[in-house]
């Protein structure tokens, strides 16, 4: 065995793909490992030119603001540059019954209470009228009302309640390239890869670009999206498809303007559940991005377009003059993330339903879990990419059972697309596991394996309780002490609600405010 | 309720203001928005912080003037009792009115002078602001000055305290108080500079601040931190009018 310092060290990383995943892949590579030149790391992106993002991901989790930061933007040039607006959670509409009072708010501040308590038995006990949503978190109020997660003397990056972005991902990858860069001595090629060239031992030796250019690295990341250029066509990784679990295979997605300069802005991704699927609507500063995602098993191109355009007439939107693009969604992940020397990331790693904005927010996990994981040299390799994988296969695991569990616990009839997505045999054996256990247990931190979960316990107490699901744990289970503190801590958040009801700006008035002022670090 | 209009020497050719400005409307803040160019005069009296601006988020200079909301200790028996008024509180009850014309683009705004004449400023000794003829008088006319320097002020402030922001010079500060009476206070929102980042500045960044006096200002305001002590005193006169004045707890070490 040679010797350690003998191996080959991993300093060369090569990004293939210049969408949302390679550029925040590369910028928190080269913002973590800053050191550059002869003894330094080095961060090459490649692209070819001309390949449109796919444009269905624009909505982001709270971690985007640590992300960002990370990477070393402010939150003023993100803002501006990318039209990007406050998200404080999503709003779903229709999806338990479809009548014209269906719809519950799954916001992204944490239930009173969650840090020590889990108060959700409570709130089942005497629900005192009030949705779950709006009894154990102030954010569904001020969602209500399109208002701002903050005020503009708030500093960047905080807020006053917990958010994240929409964000136009035709204009963040260019945003966070110029920052790349600029900044972070990231090497940019724009170039068409013809050949990928590997060694005896199976890694990958170098890319052959069309000017001749042999581009070598230690470590390859494969952000090439759907065309999975490295791990898919070169490596041969096999691709687990979840159609079985989750219908959706086509979306038709639209751009609608905005009537007047001032429309409100909503504060929530709105996700209307249809007859063979949902759609999205997600407002940025400029525009709003509308689309139906749908399962062409249960209706037709046409069929679809016709529902989507019934939605925008109802809401009074144009549906006149309009651009309509037609998506194909293939739901399902890599059996491995990580092989050999190379990872996937994005797109090419795996793609599931928008439903809960969770293809960027893996990107960041993603590029996060590759910089803690990076070995110093090829010796490392193998280990790295077995956990690297056993994290990402949980990972995926448990988005396809957290999109599934929107699905299962709908009550609608109107179409075999809702029916068929509650038998049996359609539901992971996981799920169906943790909705039993969940009848007489509410989820809680210790449901859960890992450290960091995708969608903690909080996500599914509001996905649970806001359509309806009956939890009832066994009276010895339950004290007066937490009883009390449940009504105090719900008393405290009506209060909060009030009061910045009273006092948060309209998040349109705030995102035309930071475009002016700007926001200040501190 | 704010009645603001624009002046006119034919509506406004009778009015008279009261010599004995501030009102006590004007006078009930804690704290007052200055421009760098007061400082030195600002500097015998006032504790100067940064603070944001509620509009804009932006940070300006403010003179403290008290510890409660709507406590100006400064503001004695209906009398301000500083030789130097905040040029803010002077100018009370006119302001500058920006006017942008229709098709007007690329030209800049024209400024008028406009009047608050919802506040109990009117007094039939009081100065006038139009001669006979429609001609502004001496006192509108020091009235329209005081104006634009304040205008000038606003954009000195922004560039100077922008750049301090930039260069991560401003961190914020908490302050607390104990009272005479054993009541306490934790004064919040206020900023001041990061002394242990202007120590590290390299020196081409301190030299442009030199360069745009931005430096001099700095030492103004930091200078007249010691004021806190003062204006403490004053609280304690207030609050129980025998005992003198006692230090404050200023829990971080001042800058400079």
């Amino acid at each position: 065995m040679p010797a350690r310092d003998e191996l080959p060290p991993v300093r060369k990383v090569v990004v293939v793909g210049g969408g949302t995943a390679g550029w925040i892949t590369a910028g928190v590579l080269a913002s973590r490992f800053p050191l550059r030149g002869e003894d330094g790391f080095a961060v090459t992106l490649i692209e070819s030119r001309g390949q449109p993002p796919i444009g269905v991901g624009e909505g982001t989790w709270p971690t985007i603001r640590a992300t960002l930061k990370q990477i070393g933007v402010t939150e003023t040039d993100f803002l501006r540059e990318c039209d990007a607006s406050f998200k404080q959670g999503s709003h779903f509409v229709k999806w338990v019954d479809g009548s014209d009072a269906d719809a519950y708010y799954h916001p992204f501040t944490l239930p009173v209470g969650y840090e020590e308590h889990n108060l959700a038995p409570y709130w089942l006990e005497d629900p005192r009228g009030q949705s779950f949503a709006d009894s154990m978190c102030f954010q569904a109020a001020i969602c209500g009302q399109a208002l701002a997660p903050k005020q503009i003397t708030t500093p960047e990056f905080t807020g006053l309640a917990n958010y994240a972005y929409h964000l136009d991902a035709g204009k963040f990858g260019p945003f966070l390239q110029k920052h790349c860069v600029d900044k972070l001595g990231v090497r940019h090629l724009v170039e068409e890869i013809v050949r990928v060239e590997s060694k005896d031992t199976g890694d990958i030796a170098h890319l052959v670009t069309k000017s001749g250019e042999l581009l070598t690295a230690d470590l390859f990341i494969d952000c090439s999206g759907f065309s999975s250029l490295l791990i898919g066509k070169h490596l041969g990784v096999p691709f687990l498809s979840q159609k079985d679990v989750l219908f959706i295979d086509k979306a038709w997605a639209v751009q609608i303007p905005y009537p007047t300069d001032d429309t409100p802005i909503a504060s929530a991704t709105v996700a209307t559940a249809q007859s063979s699927g949902w759609v999205w609507d997600i407002g940025l500063t400029t525009r709003r991005g509308v689309g139906y995602v749908f399962s062409s098993r249960y209706v037709s191109d046409e069929g679809a377009l016709e529902e989507l355009n019934g939605y925008l007439g109802a809401r009074g939107d144009p549906t006149r003059d309009l651009s309509y693009r037609k998506i194909d969604i293939n739901s399902g992940y890599r059996q491995e993330f990580w092989t050999r020397n190379c990872v996937a990331v994005g797109l090419s790693a795996g793609f599931l339903e928008p439903l809960e904005a969770s293809a960027i927010v893996m990107i960041e996990l993603s590029a996060k879990s590759i910089a803690n994981l990076l070995p110093s040299c090829g010796g490392g390799m193998r280990q790295a990419a077995r956990l690297f994988n056993d994290t990402f296969r949980y990972r995926w695991e448990r988005i396809v059972d957290f999109l599934k569990l929107h699905y299962v616990l709908s009550r609608r009839t109107d179409s075999r697309f809702w029916s068929d997505n509650r038998a049996r045999e359609s539901i992971p054996d996981s799920l169906r596991e943790y909705l039993e256990y969940w009848r007489d247990h509410c989820p809680w931190h210790e449901d859960f394996a890992h450290r960091e979960e995708v969608f903690s316990a909080a996500s599914y107490q509001y996905i649970l309780y806001g359509m309806g699901f009956q939890t009832h744990p066994a009276t010895w289970l339950l004290n007066d002490r937490e009883r009390n503190l449940a009504r105090e801590k719900m008393n405290e958040s009506a209060k909060y609600a009030k009061a910045l009801t009273a006092s948060l700006p309209g998040n349109r008035d705030l995102l035309s405010k930071v475009r002016r002022y700007g926001l200040q670090k501190i | 309720m704010v009645d603001r209009v624009v002046l006119n020497n034919q509506i406004h050719r009778d009015v008279r203001i009261a010599a004995t400005r501030p009102t006590r409307e004007n006078a009930e803040v804690n704290a007052i928005s200055v421009i760098p160019r007061e400082f030195p005069r600002l500097l015998a009296h006032y504790p100067i912080f940064y603070t944001k601006n509620m509009e804009t988020g932006r940070f300006e200079p403010s003179a403290l003037l008290g510890f409660q909301p709507q406590e100006n200790l400064f503001f004695v028996d209906g009398r301000w009792d500083a030789a130097y008024v905040p040029l803010q509180i002077q100018r009370q009850p006119f302001s500058l009115f920006t006017r942008r014309a229709k098709d007007s683009e690329g030209k800049p705004p024209s400024l008028e002078v406009a009047i608050d004449l919802s506040q109990a400023v009117q007094s039939p000794e009081g100065e006038r602001l139009f001669l006979e003829d429609g001609q502004p008088t001496k006192f509108l006319q020091d009235i329209t000055s005081m104006l634009s320097v304040l205008v000038a002020g606003a954009k000195e402030t922004y560039a100077f305290t922008g750049r301090l922001a930039e260069l991560s010079l401003i961190e914020p500060v908490q302050i607390e108080i104990e009272f005479v009476d054993g009541s306490e206070t934790k004064l919040q929102g206020l900023y001041w500079i990061a002394a242990a980042a202007l120590k590290a500045l390299p020196a081409a960044q301190l030299a442009e601040l030199r360069d745009r006096e931005f430096l001099e200002w700095m030492y103004f305001q930091m200078a007249s931190i010691s004021h806190v002590s003062a204006l403490v005193a004053r609280k304690n006169r207030r609050l129980s009018g025998v005992t003198g004045p006692r230090r404050p707890e200023v829990q971080n070490a001042g800058p400079g």
